[in-house]
């Protein structure tokens, strides 16, 4: 039997999209990186519409996506990790991610991918994912929620 | 928030990005809308004595321990049993003592019923036990005889048990301290001189060790406790061998208490088993202890209490037979103890063995105090929240321990100590009978409880408590008659002035609670008083205009009321003030008396008195400038007048106290050309 491979990685980038699947790509990248003492950084990205400046107080006044942040920042202390939260505004979700892991010179981009129970149950892949997965200069994971029986 | 940074370029031109700041983040978590968590950094330490202090704390008591790490300070059974049962265990080492120490007033021929006697009171232990594993069961949340009358007898009995715990746990401390002094003397006799500085000064170690927090106290006193349970069952097996082959002979002692010529009847039989019945003491910390535990909670702290009952029934019957068995008599005053003795007998005298279990003793018995630790904050904690002890007791400290309660403790504990000379025999008799009021009152009210709970098996377990309650109740009435004049009184007098204590201050939070209450139809409107401010001066200073323009904030009507000594200089302050401070009126009052405080409320009273009749009468707002020291002894130098006139303004009627602050940083708001009150940027 072969020795199972050992997962390594110096600085990874989290997305975080306010989801349920946020405190489980965090718990899963900070167990495995703990070994290794890597660098964590979690990304949420706010969306800002043409119609406003780039530049809009509209994060920064958004409880909701502070809380994103320090939740994740607590589920990392968790598992005794330390993560550091960026607020980001931007036009498109997927290139303000591939741009800030490349500027941190990231060596994985993790995403969840959400499921939608809505309209009959399925995964909503959007397009930040296959922008992601198409232009990311690191190894990309993308963690899927798990299907419950119910849901099946 | 973004900052004000430049939007960052990304790898295509329109892919721009902006950083948003988080200004809480380091201090606040959100935890909801609208909720927010503090963080520690929070509530670090800002000027630099703070921190030093801060550091000081931190290597005495440890890291500070957030709410959410409590889960994590419950407790094993093998630590609980060190935890909680080392009252209990380490009592084994002077009941046997006492029952002799009595017994032996009567003459040789007494000497022969200390077995019996041992084997009576741990008879009781069984029951008690037995009784105390029920209350684990229906009292999952702890409190235990407190809790137990609370619920089933009413609020004044399950006061007098928490009186009654009160001063257990206190003598707990006090006598398993001077008990751990006298096993040292036995065997380092120059001890003897400096036992009460010595007793002090364990009281302070353990206290430090508690204000660290509980899991660190399991482990720092586990390894004491095992030592001597195994060191003392070794001990009890061997003697018991050597007693019952018949190769155990009499002990020559040349220091020997001297036989008495009492007549041995039947008060010097109940006053020996009152005196053995110290060995009880303690089984009550684990139903105390309950939520400590480690989930199941309940069947966690029965099983312990069980090993408990156990073991100290077997340490205590078997010193018995040993020293029974070997002839051995307590000594007199500084001499060694009986199981000092017993421990001679069996391990040898200067073995290896014998200073192990010595040493073993002492610790065990230093660190039995440690049961009260545990236990007497956790019931002030209760008593604090039921609002029958200052509120104080049930708040925690850094490391999660009720910090208010352990300090108590420790602080009657060792001026009891001191007061009584670190004796053992001169504290023993203040002990029993808060301990079997206790008793009794707890199995009372489970015998209500399961009446009124009639679950299943409620006949059987109604009954045990009920021969539990008999038994106890008898030997309280036994332990108070034969002691009263020994030193028992004093607890029959301390145990009604506690209640009493305790009903005062719940009147007192009762009637307060009662004057604060808001009903629940009430809805709050925003006020229609007009306000009015004040604003007492010393002269024109940037503090004085710093304070004018707050009060500018609050309302239109503020005037300024300069208070002088010297006449001379009233002009030049009106003149100043005039032309410095336009539209708001300075009022001067000479003091001819010299006072400041005085003559302004004064002047309020006045301003009162005329209001006019029919309106409801204004706020008065009282702005006092201040000047903000920075260091400690900057505060020796300034700001006297303005405490003291705070402290007399405190508590008038409608008068809203506000002070403040000028800090020194930020002097450029007042250089020509900047209006006073703006912040600079």
């Amino acid at each position: 039997m072969s020795e199972p491979h050992q997962i390594v990685f110096r600085r990874a980038v989290i997305a975080l999209a306010g989801g349920p699947a946020d405190a489980r790509i965090v718990q899963l990248v900070s167990e495995l990186g703990r070994p290794v003492k890597a660098d964590i950084v979690a990304v949420h990205v706010v969306e800002i519409g043409w119609s406003l400046p780039l530049d809009a107080d509209i994060a920064g006044r958004s409880e909701e996506a502070q809380q994103i942040l320090d939740l994740a920042e607590a589920t990392a202390e968790e598992s005794k990790m330390r993560l550091e939260p960026i607020l980001l505004q931007a036009r498109d979700v997927g290139a303000a991610l591939v741009d800030e892991a490349t500027e941190r010179s990231a060596d994985l981009l993790v995403l969840g991918l959400p499921y939608r129970k809505r309209f009959g149950g399925d995964f909503a892949i959007g397009r930040t994912i296959p922008y992601v997965l198409k232009n990311a200069p690191c190894a990309v994971w993308v963690v899927r929620d798990p299907i419950t029986e119910e849901a099946s | 928030m973004t900052g004000g940074g430049q939007p960052q370029r990304g790898r295509k031109l329109a892919d721009r990005r902006v950083r948003v700041e988080r200004p809480h983040a380091p201090y606040f978590r959100y935890a909801g809308p609208g909720q927010l968590v503090a963080k520690a950094a929070a509530s670090a330490a800002t000027t630099p004595s703070g921190r030093l202090f801060a550091r000081v704390r931190a290597f005495l008591f440890g890291r500070p321990l957030a709410m959410e790490e409590e889960a994590t300070e419950r407790l094993p059974k093998k630590q609980a049993l060190a935890i909680f049962s080392s009252d209990a265990i380490s009592s084994s080492a002077y009941a046997t003592e006492e029952i002799l120490r009595v017994l032996v007033l009567a003459g040789s021929a007494a000497i022969l019923v200390s077995i019996q006697i041992a084997i009576a009171i741990s008879v009781l232990l069984a029951v008690v036990a037995l009784s105390y594993r029920q209350v684990c069961r229906a009292y999952p949340n702890g409190g235990g005889a407190y809790a137990v009358a609370r619920e089933n007898i009413g609020s004044l009995a399950s006061l007098v048990a928490a009186a009654g715990l009160l001063i257990d746990y206190v003598m707990t401390v006090a006598v398993s301290t001077a008990s751990a002094i006298a096993q040292t003397y036995s065997v380092f006799p120059s001890i003897f001189d400096i036992r009460v500085g010595v007793a002090v000064l364990a009281i302070a170690l353990i206290t430090i060790a508690n204000l660290r927090g509980l899991r660190e106290s399991g482990n720092i006193f586990a390894v004491p406790t095992y030592l001597f349970l195994g060191l003392a069952l070794l001990m009890v097996g061997v003697g018991v061998f050597r007693v019952v082959t018949g190769t155990a002979v009499d002990v020559s002692q040349a220091d020997a208490a001297p036989f008495g010529t009492q007549e041995f009847g039947l008060f010097l039989l109940l006053k020996a088993f009152a005196s053995g019945s110290v060995a009880l003491t303690g089984t009550e910390a684990v139903a105390n202890g309950v939520p400590a535990f480690k989930p199941p909670e309940s069947k966690n702290a029965a099983n312990t209490l069980v090993a408990m009952a156990v073991l100290l029934g077997v340490l205590f019957i078997g010193i018995t037979v040993v020293a029974d068995g070997f002839g051995i008599l307590p000594t007199r005053e500084g001499g060694q103890t009986v199981v000092a003795l017993v421990a001679t007998v069996v391990f040898g005298a200067n073995s290896p063995l014998f200073y192990a279990f010595q040493g073993a003793t002492a610790l065990i018995l230093f660190l039995a105090a440690n049961t009260s630790f545990n236990a007497f904050p956790r019931l002030a904690a209760l008593l604090a929240e039921d609002g029958y002890m200052p509120r104080q007791f049930s708040f925690r400290g850094d490391r999660l321990a009720f910090s208010w309660g352990i300090v108590l403790l420790a602080a009657i504990a060792a001026g009891l100590l001191a007061l009584f000379g670190g004796e053992t025999h001169a504290l023993i008799p203040l002990y029993s009978v808060g301990v079997f009021l206790c008793f009794t009152l707890s199995q009372a009210g489970m015998v209500r409880h399961w009446f009124n709970e009639r679950s299943s098996g409620w006949a059987w377990r109604a009954t045990i408590n009920a021969i539990g309650a008999i038994l106890t109740g008898v030997v309280l009435v036994v332990v108070a008659g034969v002691k009263f004049f020994d030193g028992a009184y004093l607890v029959v007098i301390l145990i009604p002035t506690l209640v009493l204590m305790m009903l005062f201050i719940h009147r007192q939070y009762a009637r307060s609670a009662r004057e604060l209450s808001v009903r629940p139809e009430f809805v709050a409107q925003a006020p229609a008083r007009e306000e009015r401010v004040i604003v007492p001066v010393p002269g024109i200073n940037r503090a004085v205009i710093q304070a004018v323009n707050v009060g500018r904030s609050i309302s239109d009507d503020v005037r300024a009321v300069f208070i002088f000594e010297d006449p001379q200089a009233v002009e030049a302050v009106r003149v100043g003030w005039e032309r410095q401070v336009p539209g708001v009126p300075l009022v001067v009052i000479e003091s001819p008396y010299r006072a400041l405080a005085g003559p302004l409320i004064a002047y309020l009273d006045v301003l009162d008195t005329a209001w006019p009749a029919g309106k409801p009468a204004p706020i008065t707002f009282v702005v006092i400038p201040e000047y903000v020291a920075k260091s400690w002894w900057e505060r020796l130098l300034y700001n006297q007048s303005a405490r003291r006139l705070r402290t007399m303004l405190l508590g008038r009627p409608h008068t809203v106290v506000v002070n403040v602050p000028y800090r020194r940083e930020d002097p450029e708001a007042f250089e020509p050309g900047r209006l006073p009150g703006t912040s600079g940027g």
